[in-house]
């Protein structure tokens, strides 16, 4: 285990604890309702009295979200261990393959989905030149998005944490 | 973990009515009651891991999708939680309800879910193993 360490530093001891697998989950979980309610929020605060001007958030400023949190789903849907078993004996034919294939299109649509909440700040809020108030609809799409991908990522981690776990009690 | 007494009981659900004193004071005292979701989400919070606890065997480590399972559970709990401090948080800023009635519900709200998780650290502990 040690020896075909890559980097200088090694993970410290506490990241393998059950403890931690279990804050990684929970804090994924919160991370991705924080996303959830920025994005509702703006749709909420743009159908209250609050809301003086003229934009309004449509079906058009929820697709980033959906197309970011489909990508989640798909991303830690795939088992990780089938990604390092590539040998014909330990996987069976090709499996490796269709994960790195199916990982490739989960990872295309959180990336789609950043860029769309991205298009839609753009087009819709800056090029207009909608002024403060109505403007943080467009901020708040941008933000749920880049937090849909950190959950995933922190939700990636601790995944990968619990497979350590796991080795080592097995061993 | 201390042995559960009757002192355990009593301050418990002395915390439990005051975070029910304040959800329903922040409702009451504006005639709007929407803070009254923060109370169903709390409630609703911890059954996503009871039932993937029951789905799940922990002890199966050779297959991990008995852990992919709680794992779902944890998930959509940490989901809820965040989901009763964020609604009040909504709600306030599109003037569905004033700010006061939002920090009064935020905490009532944790209040109810903290007496909810420390009832099942002391009394469900033999569920553990």
């Amino acid at each position: 285990m040690e020896e075909d360490r890559l980097w200088k530093f090694s993970k410290p001891e506490w990241l393998n604890s059950v403890w931690a697998r279990n804050t990684g989950v929970y804090s994924a979980g919160a991370l991705f309702a924080v996303a959830f309610y920025v994005m509702l929020d703006s749709a909420v605060w743009s159908g209250s009295s609050r809301n003086a001007s003229d934009v309004h958030v449509k079906f058009v400023d929820w697709l980033p979200l959906i197309f970011s949190s489909l990508g989640m789903l798909i991303i830690n849907s795939v088992e990780k261990q089938r990604l390092s078993a590539d040998s014909f004996s330990y996987s069976g034919s090709g499996v490796a393959w269709k994960a790195r294939v199916v990982l490739f299109l989960g990872f295309a649509a959180l990336a789609g989905g950043m860029a769309g909440g991205v298009t839609v700040f753009v087009l819709k809020f800056v090029v207009p030149g909608v002024q403060m108030p109505a403007l943080s609809m467009g901020i708040e799409n941008v933000v749920s998005n880049a937090l849909v991908g950190l959950s995933s990522v922190v939700l990636w981690v601790s995944q990968n944490m619990e497979d350590e776990y796991s080795y080592n009690l097995s061993l | 973990m201390p042995a559960a007494g009757l002192k355990t009981i009593i301050a418990l659900s002395f915390v439990l009515a005051v975070g029910f004193l304040l959800v329903i004071l922040s409702c009451a005292l504006f005639k709007v009651y929407y803070p009254l979701l923060v109370v169903g989400t709390y409630i609703i919070a911890p059954i996503p891991n009871w039932i993937c606890s029951r789905c799940a065997n922990p002890d199966d480590f050779v297959e991990s999708s008995g852990a992919a399972v709680l794992d779902l559970g944890r998930f959509f709990t940490g989901f809820f939680v965040v989901m009763g401090m964020a609604l009040p948080i909504v709600l306030a800023h599109a003037d569905l309800i004033r700010v006061e009635a939002m920090i009064m519900s935020i905490v009532g709200g944790l209040l109810i879910y903290g007496t909810i998780i420390s009832f099942s650290m002391f009394f469900h502990e033999e569920q553990e193993f």
